[in-house]
């Protein structure tokens, strides 16, 4: 682990899982907490304890989660809250296509078995891994929120009230937090000031303009064609950086021209995987 | 609603709704990575998948911090400074949600 080699660090390995795990580990209290609240809800509105953990581990998601349990009812509008789901989670089609770097050169099982405990915060840290993009990191967090996560729900439910309101102790800012603290950790050099800058301002118009989380959209559309438009061919370069990033080596952060050394090789090995 | 805490009801819409729910779900998750795969891997299409992180997550915490209000968009930019100076996360998220939370409950904005 500490100094990998030209053969990749495996796919699920125990050490990294543990390793995501524990980077999660800032977000214990507010997960927790809010898991409860929305344990809470489950039980007014009428699901069974088991529906709720059901629903926690195979959606996974949690501002889709509220807004369905919210429209549940006696007979269930099952249609519409398919829908608001898949509205609310279009971000992770943009998340997973994200991931890609993380991914990369692994078999399609990796892919299929790493995918689904991707909530936006274990994704978020682990993009800002400088060394651990790896899968298993990913799936650690993953996992992690999940056990956390469900056992919120399980409090809230049978507690019913009496569980602290997330307000008072700001624990609702922890998510905005985390967030906004990993976005430091995302910057690559001047090529992203641009498209920050137009995500900024597309979420903030989405955010007065546009229902729900469409905010999310807006900006990171806004984001994504600034960054088209202002890509030169010149600016390869970074890419070339970021293909390294792939082997789960120094992906994210890595300072300008530190990454290179040594590891022309790989480039060599890496291609032909990158055509799968 | 019953009086007991309901544990173990499975009712099928339940179910299937939930099912319906997760398939979305995962759907767009692993479609995402998936067509991002078929992607070039250099060039303009590189380039916008590498600044596509950054993009959503600025997304996603700008407009919750405006939601917070006066406190919230303070909260933000004092992680943000502290995560450049400190560069440690924890750190950074005490120092947001403790002026988020001062700020509620001694100016209340």
């Amino acid at each position: 682990m500490s100094r990998p080699g030209p053969a990749q660090i495996g796919h699920f390995d125990p050490d990294t899982i543990r390793r995501g795990a524990i980077a999660c580990l800032p977000l214990l209290p507010s997960t927790i907490i809010f898991g409860a609240v929305l344990g809470v809800l489950a039980s007014q509105r009428g699901l069974s304890l088991g529906e709720l953990l059901f629903m926690s581990l195979t959606v996974f998601a949690g501002s889709a989660q509220f807004v369905s349990v919210d429209l549940w009812r006696e007979t269930i509008p099952a249609a519409t809250i398919i829908i608001a789901t898949a509205v609310i989670n279009m971000r992770y089609i943009l998340i997973g296509a994200s991931l890609r770097p993380v991914f990369r050169g692994r078999p399609l099982w990796v892919k299929v078995c790493g995918m689904h405990m991707v909530a936006d915060e274990n994704w978020a840290v682990t993009m800002t891994q400088p060394n651990l993009a790896n899968p298993g990191f990913l799936l650690g967090g993953g996992i992690f929120l999940g056990v956390v996560w469900a056992t919120g729900n399980i409090a809230g439910y049978l507690l019913g009230g009496g569980i602290p309101d997330p307000e008072v102790y700001a624990l609702d800012f922890a998510f905005t937090a985390v967030f906004a603290a990993l976005t430091i950790g995302m910057w690559k050099g001047k090529v992203d000031l641009l498209p920050w800058v137009a995500a900024a301002i597309g979420s903030i118009i989405g955010h007065y303009t546009l229902p729900g989380t469409w905010s999310i959209l807006a900006g990171a559309g806004a984001g994504v064609v600034t960054a088209a438009l202002t890509w030169r061919p010149d600016m390869d370069d970074d890419s070339l950086e970021a293909e390294f990033a792939v082997e789960g080596r120094d992906a994210y952060g890595a300072p300008e021209g530190t990454v290179n050394t040594g590891n022309t090789g790989n480039r060599a090995t890496l291609s032909p995987e990158a055509g799968k | 609603m019953t009086q007991f805490p309901d544990l173990t009801t499975f009712s099928l819409e339940a179910v299937l709704t939930i099912l319906g729910m997760a398939a979305v779900t995962y759907g767009m998750r692993l479609g995402g990575l998936l067509m991002a795969d078929r992607l070039p891997q250099h060039g303009r299409w590189a380039h916008v998948l590498e600044r596509l992180p950054g993009a959503v997550l600025i997304s996603v915490w700008v407009p919750s911090a405006l939601s917070a209000g006066v406190i919230g968009i303070a909260g933000a930019a004092a992680t943000v400074v502290t995560m450049a100076l400190a560069r440690n996360l924890f750190a950074a998220m005490a120092v947001g949600m403790v002026l988020v939370g001062i700020g509620r409950y001694f100016i209340g904005i």
